[in-house]
């Protein structure tokens, strides 16, 4: 009848404490060697394998030692890098809250070189106490990883050298691509004055190099202050810097309606450009900038950017010139749509000056 | 893929690994010596029954290793578990919080033994944890024809000493105690627990420190009363008798919260290694996933680290799944502490309906109005 009472107790509150079994482990990488250190509690091991020789319920620094083959060839049974030879070390004791832990050091060796993937499996005390947690914290190169290892992740792969130079350059660069194509801004600010470019040319010709100037013009700008604005030579107030992008997308989408500069479009693009790079710029370091290869993320995300451009103009171009001399062009989408722009713009300067939200993109 | 970036790394050494000096030296000392009967017991057993035996170990000692291992001797369940399984696997999942799980796994226990006591006693346990004293109370009357009048009595009057009959309650369940001289110890415990709890809560606290004190002469080891009669010492301001009670049992969180507010209070050099080492704890439950323990976390946040912010989102956690007097008392303080009044709410709601008597709580909730 004790557990009805103990049923009730236990409602009251009483709930959990020491602590879960859990053993530490960590890796670090460096200059092709690999080396780890692996504590894990007296507690479990005795469970796991008896180390209380003579059974007087306390564990000896000269008990442990004599296990200590014992204890490497378990515990290194139970976790695994693929393709790679561990070797244990010496055995320490260290201090964890719940009690004294016994500390194996090791190195592994991976053939010639690390491998590019650490592939890791960990079952140990799976069988004894699913609820056995491995804590994971990995020092590869620059990066630090951590993770848990358990009954419900037994494996994990990390990325041993880190990404490599052209991984990282891709990777920077798709998010240039992905930020033009999200960035509706920088979008709007460009067709405002692209949608003008085809209307009076005779030919393709002219057309395309008018474009190619705005679109250059704009690229150059932005790169030079992207530049800038990324390796911290000259900062700006991000409020600032958005509400006058924004100011920027209304005067070039007004300018369609009540023409005050026809010629010399590239300077308009160019001027504004320079505004528009402090907003790449605070999107790269919100990506995080790695200090060692700054330059590789500065030209591969301006690169991105551009590539993404010439899609949009790629898209645009050949459509509107075909398109140019059509109602549809001139009323609907010419003025229609430079007049949809700067008001969407408008709204956009309105929330960023204020700093209000009006719930629009 | 559970990765995440951070440097949780520092919680884990408390100081550089090392090579003890003498052979001789003690490292650890274990809970159970393989000659204790009670591991002598375990050798023995196997699958529900150990599991169950490991289940009390952890529930006696507060150690959630023999958590784990009462889950490794489930593991191999059949198919259709008899009662016994089932039963146990629902007390297993009652401790992960999963209390659903659990009432069903304890619904199946009763329908495939109706005369399965404890099964109906943790379905009635649970919905106290719960707040739900409609359920709970038809749980101890299917329980009533299975059990001992004291069974009946103390499952009873906790649903009345939660819902405002903290009174009777009280009367009714020392004058059972009384007539059943021959009770068995841990029942003894349990039984003056609650009725040092009860008569706390209707505001006479030298009965109930009276009861606290004859619990704890039986001489068992049990958390729950000794963190129940420290929080009562703290409350009166007295955090010096805190310190010589938890003394020998200093392991587990729920008392070294008691500790470290008893040192705090009385600016003791130790208080900052206290709430230290106790941050660490809930952070190291932090890594693995895990936060079962939120109301004390939420005490730790509010009352050690001053943090009410962070102890209000604790507390308010908590009281998703825990409904019970003291997850209702700390989610009150942080909301007070943190000016967020209407964070209250869901716990002034509860101690409208349920007609909870507790003064304390009751100037709390005055406070907040």
């Amino acid at each position: 009848m004790r557990h009805f009472f103990l049923a009730l107790l236990l409602a009251s509150g009483l709930a959990h404490a020491h602590k879960p079994s859990d053993s530490y482990l960590a890796l670090t990488a460096q200059d092709q060697e690999l080396r780890g250190q692996w504590d894990i509690a007296l507690r479990d091991l005795e469970y796991a394998i008896g180390l209380d020789a003579d059974g007087d319920g306390a564990i000896t620094w000269g008990e442990l030692r004599k296990k200590q083959p014992e204890i490497a060839a378990y515990a290194f049974a139970r976790f695994t890098l693929r393709d790679c030879t561990i070797t244990p070390g010496a055995l320490l004791v260290d201090e964890h809250t719940d009690g004294a832990y016994a500390v194996l050091q090791f190195s592994a060796r991976c053939g010639e070189a690390l491998p590019r993937r650490l592939e890791l499996e960990y079952s140990l005390f799976a069988d004894l106490d699913p609820t056995h947690r491995g804590l994971l914290r990995a020092q590869l190169g620059e990066q630090t990883i951590t993770g848990v290892l358990g009954p419900d992740q037994p494996r994990l792969s990390l990325d041993a050298a880190g990404r490599t130079r052209l991984e990282q350059f891709l990777d920077y660069a798709r998010e240039g691509v992905w930020h033009i194509w999200i960035g509706f801004d920088h979008v709007l600010f460009l067709l405002s004055l692209l949608l003008p470019a085809v209307l009076s040319a005779p030919r393709f010709a002219p057309a395309f190099w008018e474009v190619f100037r705005v679109v250059t013009a704009f690229t150059v700008a932005h790169s030079i202050t992207l530049a800038l604005a990324a390796l911290s030579v000259v900062s700006l107030p991000s409020r600032l810097v958005e509400s006058a992008i924004a100011a920027s997308v209304v005067l070039a989408a007004l300018n369609n309606l009540f023409p005050v500069v026809q010629r010399g479009r590239w300077l308009v693009a160019f001027t504004f450009g320079l505004i528009h790079g402090f907003g790449f710029a605070s999107v790269l370091t919100e990506l995080g900038l790695p200090k060692e290869s700054l330059l590789l993320a500065l030209v591969g995300f301006n690169l991105g950017v551009e590539g993404g451009q010439l899609c949009i103009v790629g898209a645009f171009l050949p459509l509107a010139y075909l398109l140019r001399h059509t109602w549809m062009y001139r009323r609907v989408i010419f003025l229609g749509g430079s007049a949809l722009i700067a008001l969407i713009a408008a709204l956009w300067m309105v929330e960023r000056v204020f700093d209000l939200r009006l719930g629009l993109i | 893929m559970a990765l995440v970036l951070g440097g949780w790394w520092a919680l884990g050494a408390l100081a550089a690994p090392y090579t003890p000096r003498d052979e001789s030296t003690v490292l650890e000392r274990l809970p159970l010596r393989r000659s204790d009967p009670v591991a002598a017991e375990l050798r023995q057993l196997r699958g529900a029954p150990l599991a169950r035996r490991y289940f009390e170990l952890a529930m006696a000692q507060g150690d959630p290793r023999y958590v784990g291992y009462a889950e490794a001797a489930l593991r191999n369940a059949e198919n259709d578990p008899p009662a016994e399984v089932l039963f146990v696997r629902g007390l297993l999942r009652q401790y992960r919080h999963d209390f659903n799980g659990a009432l069903a796994d304890l619904a199946d226990a009763v329908k495939r033994d109706p005369d399965h006591v404890g099964a109906r006693a943790w379905r009635a346990a649970i919905f106290m944890v719960r707040a739900e004293y409609a359920a709970a109370r038809e749980e101890c009357r299917a329980l009533a024809p299975l059990a001992s009048d004291l069974l009946a009595a103390g499952c009873r009057a906790t649903v009345d000493g939660a819902t405002g009959k903290a009174h009777a309650a009280y009367d009714q369940l020392k004058a059972e105690l009384e007539a059943r001289p021959d009770a068995a110890p841990e029942i003894r415990l349990w039984t003056l627990t609650r009725l040092a709890e009860f008569a706390e809560r209707f505001g006479d606290p030298m009965r109930a420190e009276r009861h606290f004190r004859e619990a704890i002469a039986l001489g068992l080891r049990d958390d729950f009363l000794l963190a129940a009669y420290a929080d009562f010492l703290l409350e009166r301001g007295r955090p010096q008798e805190v310190g010589a009670l938890l003394k020998k049992w200093g392991q587990s969180d729920n008392l070294l919260l008691r500790v470290a507010l008893a040192a705090k209070s009385q600016n003791l050099p130790e208080a900052p290694r206290h709430a230290q080492a106790l941050g660490e704890r809930f952070a190291a439950a932090g890594l693995r996933g895990e936060r079962l323990h939120l109301a004390e976390e939420a005490r730790y946040l509010l009352e050690l680290k001053g943090d009410p912010k962070a102890a209000l989102a604790a507390a308010a956690e908590n009281w998703k799944s825990q409904r019970e007097p003291r997850d209702a008392r700390v989610l009150l303080e942080a909301a007070l502490a943190a000016g967020e009044r209407k964070a209250a709410a869901p716990a002034l709601r509860w101690l409208d309906e349920s007609g909870f008597e507790d003064a304390r709580l009751r100037r709390l909730a005055a406070q907040l109005k």
